[in-house]
Formats: C-alpha cells, sequence, structure tokens
C-alpha cells in the first residue's frame, strides 16, 4: 500500500482534516452532539475519547453524511459537509461501529463490491491491502468464516481501497483479544508514522487513546470539554516528581518553603512533589534539597496520565453542573 | 458518473445476487422445479392418452411462467437486491464511500433483472423443452410463439422484480416485501381481477397488463378490456413509481 501521493494540494496538510463548527445534532427534544467545535491537524492519531453514549458515533455519522447536521458546519480535508460530501469521502475511509459485509461472500469479492462503487482506481488496492492487514491468505475464505478481529482488519483493508488521507475509526477494538488489539494499534500507528495518514479514533478507553494518538478530545454528553495534544493535557495539571531521601522530614519542610511546590505527599517511603508549572521547578527543588544537607537518592518527574486528568476534568464538569 | 462504473457497480449487485445461495436454489425451484413439476403431474395423471405437451402443454407452461409461480421468484430475487444491503448493515459502507445513494439504488435494478433473465429463461427452456417431448399428436408452438412468449415472461416477471426491488427498497424490509408482494400476486390480485364490478378500476392493476400483453389466450384468464397501449402505460407506471419511491427512501434514510 502506497503512501498517500500528492493528488491533492500539497497545502491540504496544512490544513487540519476536520474541521467542525457549533455541530449540532438535535433527535426531537434530545441533543446527542451540541454545539461541537473541533480540529483534528492533519497527519495525527486523534483520539475521540468519551464515555458510552456521549455522542461520538453520532458525531462521525454526520461528519460521514450518514444522518442529517441540525445546525453549525463541518469540513473533511478542506471539502465542506454535506456539499462536497462526494470529494471529500473519495479520500476518507471509514469504520462505523462494527463492519459489515455480505457473510456469503469472500473477503476479496466483499473488497471487489466497495471497490466497484469507489472506482476503477480502487481495484489495483484489493490485493496490497489484504497483504497489509494480514489477509492475502484467507482473502477467498467466506467472511462467516472469519473471526472478530479478522472482520475489523477486513475494515481496515476495505477503508484502505481509497488510498485515505483520513481514516475514521468508530470503537475499532471492540470487541478484540488482547494481541488482536495490541496488531490494531500497532497498524494506526503506522497508518500514521510510516504513510502519513490521519486518523481520527473514538474511543472509550482512555488507554487505548493514551497510546495510540497524539491528540484528544474529550466529550461528553454530547460536548467537547477539551481538546488538544496528549502533552498539553496531561501536562496542563502541572509536574509531580518522585523523590527519594534519606532524611524525610527535613526533606519536606525544605521542599514546603519552595515557592514552586504546591504540594509534598509521603507515599510508600517516597515523596510525591506536586510542582507549578514553571521549567525550572525540578532543578529548583534538587538544589534546595541539596544545600538542605538531604541525600537525595531518586528524582523522577513524572506526568498525570490522560485518565487522571480525564477524572479531574470530568470531575470538574460535575461540580460546575451541581 | 461514467458508464465503467455504473457497469462493475451493476456486476457488484449481480455477485451479491448469484452468491446468495438461498435466494438462488429459492428461485430456480419456483421457477424450474415448478415446470418440472407441472409438466411430470401432467404426464402421470393424463386421462385417455391425451399428450400433455404441444401447444395446450406450451400455454399452460407460459401460464405458469408469467402469471402464477415465476413472479414469485422474480420477487425473491427482487427483494434481495431491494434490502439486502440494508439487511447486512453493508449500504451504510457504500454510502461512506461518498457515491450517490440514488446511483446505489439504481444499480440494484439491473443486477436483479440479470438474474431474474437467467432464471426465467431456465424456466422457459424446461417448459419449451417439455413442451416438444410431450407433444406427441398435438401441434408444436411456432418459432414466433416461442419468441413472444420468451419476451413476454422476460416482460413480466423483470417488471415483477423491478416493482419487489423499490418495495424492497421503500420498506427496507425483506420478509415484508415478500409477504406483500406474494400475497398480492396470489391472492389479492386474481380476486380483484374476478370482481366485474370494478369495471375498469381494474385496467390499474400489473396484472391486467400481464394478461392484455400475453402473446397467446391464456387458459381462464378473465376478459381484459384495456388497450396494449395503456397495458404497456399501466405497466411501467407500476415500475416507475416502485422504483422512484424506494430511490427516495434509499436516498432520504438514515444509513
Amino acid at each position: 500500500m502506497p503512501a498517500i501521493d500528492a493528488e491533492w494540494p500539497s497545502g491540504d496538510f496544512l490544513e487540519p482534516a476536520v474541521v467542525t463548527r457549533g455541530l449540532t445534532k438535535r433527535f426531537g427534544e434530545r441533543v446527542a452532539v451540541n454545539d461541537v467545535h473541533l480540529e483534528v491537524p492533519a497527519g495525527s492519531a486523534f483520539g475521540f475519547l468519551g464515555p458510552n453514549g456521549a455522542g461520538k458515533t453520532t458525531m462521525i455519522r454526520m461528519l460521514l453524511g450518514l444522518t442529517s447536521i441540525s445546525s453549525g458546519s463541518a469540513s473533511l480535508l478542506g471539502q465542506p459537509i454535506p456539499r462536497a460530501r462526494a470529494k471529500a469521502l473519495s479520500r476518507v475511509g471509514a469504520i462505523v461501529e462494527e463492519p459489515s459485509f455480505r457473510k456469503h461472500l469472500s473477503g476479496r469479492e466483499n473488497l471487489e463490491i466497495v471497490a466497484a462503487v469507489r472506482g476503477p482506481e480502487a481495484y489495483p488496492r484489493i490485493a496490497p491491502a489484504l497483504e497489509r492487514v494480514g489477509l492475502a491468505e484467507r482473502a477467498d475464505d467466506r467472511v462467516s468464516r472469519y473471526s472478530l478481529g479478522m472482520r475489523q482488519r477486513l475494515g481496515v483493508a476495505r477503508c484502505l481501497l481509497a488510498d485515505p488521507k483520513l481514516l475514521i475509526l468508530d470503537e475499532p477494538t471492540n470487541g478484540l483479544d488482547p494481541h488482536g488489539i495490541q496488531e490494531f494499534r500497532t497498524m494506526v500507528r503506522a497508518l500514521v508514522q510510516d504513510e502519513g495518514r490521519t486518523v481520527f479514533l473514538s474511543s472509550h478507553l482512555l488507554d487505548e487513546v493514551e497510546r495510540v494518538c497524539d491528540h484528544v478530545a474529550i466529550v461528553d454528553h454530547g460536548r467537547v470539554i477539551v481538546q488538544g495534544s496528549i502533552e498539553e493535557l496531561t501536562g496542563r495539571a502541572g509536574q509531580q516528581v518522585i523523590v527519594g531521601v534519606d532524611a524525610p522530614d527535613l526533606a519536606i519542610m525544605t521542599l514546603e518553603e519552595l515557592p514552586a511546590v504546591r504540594e509534598v505527599l509521603p507515599v510508600d517511603g517516597v515523596l510525591k512533589v506536586r510542582l507549578d508549572g514553571r521549567p525550572d521547578a525540578v532543578s529548583e527543588l534538587a538544589a534546595a534539597l541539596v544545600y538542605a544537607g538531604v541525600a537525595v537518592s531518586r528524582l523522577e518527574p513524572t506526568r498525570h496520565s490522560l485518565e487522571e486528568r480525564f477524572l479531574e476534568i470530568t470531575s470538574l464538569q460535575q461540580e460546575v453542573a451541581a | 458518473m461514467s458508464l465503467t462504473i455504473a457497469r462493475r457497480m451493476v456486476g457488484a449487485e449481480f455477485l451479491k445476487l448469484r452468491k446468495s445461495r438461498s435466494t438462488v436454489i429459492w428461485s430456480l425451484l419456483l421457477a424450474v422445479g415448478s415446470v418440472v413439476i407441472f409438466f411430470v403431474w401432467r404426464q402421470l395423471s393424463r386421462h385417455g392418452g391425451q399428450p400433455t405437451g404441444g401447444t395446450d402443454g406450451f400455454w399452460h407452461g407460459l401460464e405458469l411462467i408469467g402469471i402464477f409461480i415465476a413472479p414469485l421468484a422474480a420477487v425473491l430475487i427482487g427483494a434481495e437486491a431491494g434490502a439486502g444491503d440494508t439487511g447486512s448493515g453493508v449500504f451504510r459502507d457504500l454510502v461512506v464511500t461518498g457515491r450517490s445513494r440514488v446511483a446505489l439504488f439504481a444499480a440494484r435494478i439491473p443486477g436483479a433483472l440479470m438474474l431474474v433473465c437467467i432464471v426465467v429463461s431456465l424456466s422457459y427452456g424446461a417448459m419449451l423443452a417439455a413442451t416438444f417431448a410431450f407433444a406427441g399428436s398435438l401441434p408444436n408452438p411456432s418459432a414466433s410463439d416461442v419468441l413472444a412468449g420468451w419476451g413476454w415472461a422476460l416482460l413480466v416477471d423483470g417488471a415483477v422484480c423491478v416493482v419487489a426491488v423499490g418495495l424492497a427498497s421503500l420498506t427496507q424490509s425483506r420478509p415484508a416485501t415478500i409477504t406483500v408482494l406474494v400475497g398480492f400476486e396470489l391472492v389479492a390480485s386474481p380476486l380483484l381481477l374476478q370482481t366485474s364490478s370494478l369495471g375498469h378500476a381494474r385496467d390499474a392493476l400489473l396484472d391486467a397488463s400481464v394478461l392484455r400483453l400475453s402473446p397467446v389466450d391464456l387458459h381462464g384468464a378473465p376478459v381484459v378490456g384495456e388497450t396494449a397501449v395503456l397495458a404497456v402505460i399501466v405497466m411501467l407506471a407500476w415500475m416507475v413509481v416502485a422504483a422512484a419511491a424506494g430511490a427516495w427512501r434509499t436516498h432520504r434514510a438514515d444509513a
């Protein structure tokens, strides 16, 4: 499977792959997606993270023109949706919910059906796509004999028929075993890093998004609460350092006097120190301990996991709501 | 959309249908099996050594193919073509290619008609073989009768298939489509045709057009007074209305 070519203007790469402005979907009185402003950087793995029922699939369905937009606007690869939907989707591959196939047909025949709809240029991509997802040897078996993991991979192969600049994957690891999940993550990273494609990955699994994605939007109750790079989000709450010392009481007294230190907690024989965001805070801390005569055996900066950040944000939301 | 893409989309529809074992087996059982059973039964139960083939057998066989059983095969094929993608969940994956939904719908009709043509032709071939094999002392149908009968069978079963594709795309349900159309073909339509108090309103029935356009006088068929032109218009109207309804639903429905 070749990396994406330069058929589209090179300037496209500078534009976000997905942009939404005030995107809203109502089902009668119920608002499933509420005023969503989103920017997915091109060439990134973007996690669309939220609990089940948060509106992730509805958002994807609007982006793909599977359901109408109540208000707001959206564009894929710089093309407005739904006005230029056909052009945009010609370079988009998508798996919405679980991938569906004609089970009485083989994997190859299922791809031939989609290739027929996509156009003549999709036919030569069938064999490389099957090879790419590791299904070349089982391509002529009926899909009814495929495991769920194989069907997921066949779904990705179907996406690759478009030679996509953007892949939209909705909960792609649902039902996969740990080995399948690992394979899938590796494949997604390769699609982004080696082939320069953009992957928009919807998931309710924090760990999955943190491992695979480099940008994330956290969504809840139809609203995007926060978005940015994983680094930004996990670093935004301040820095944490684990400190091992020979005199914990003296170290605590010393550290509590430092302006950069927010909190010091003795935990399991070490000190967990929360610092403010200033860049020289760690070196300031080390210098203060040495100056006070405390022997430092361990000094390990840690960062917040996305899970901690997610819980922090959602608990803040609940407080605001209360 | 280019002709190449259209041709390949129709080929893909045909692939889906011809690989659907249940649809193909049931269609062949109905269309070909019924002809075989019919002639075997006539041969076994004939009275006074009367031959079962010839023109008499040809007329009866034509009724079977054009009016009674083969249209049911056309309904099965049309229903699978119209609702198969939605039922299997594949329709959504075809929509996300960006291809127009109307184009996706439109490809179903020729794809289904290709299979109907094959099934009906096989059925017709079996009927002709029996007609000539069991003709005995009876005259055989002429070449023009054979050709006209074949054309008529393809026309009427094709029309039923198009109606089935449209209705299945509208209801997005294969069972509902089969139930409604089989009930209509086997029960409602014959009853309405026999209800003389309906007068010319009966001309609007698809079966009235089918009978009117028949190349031979079919046994036991009610007298239909409409002109051939009106019969063609009525048949076209059934197909156009059903196809338009199916296209509208395919275009509008959430995928």
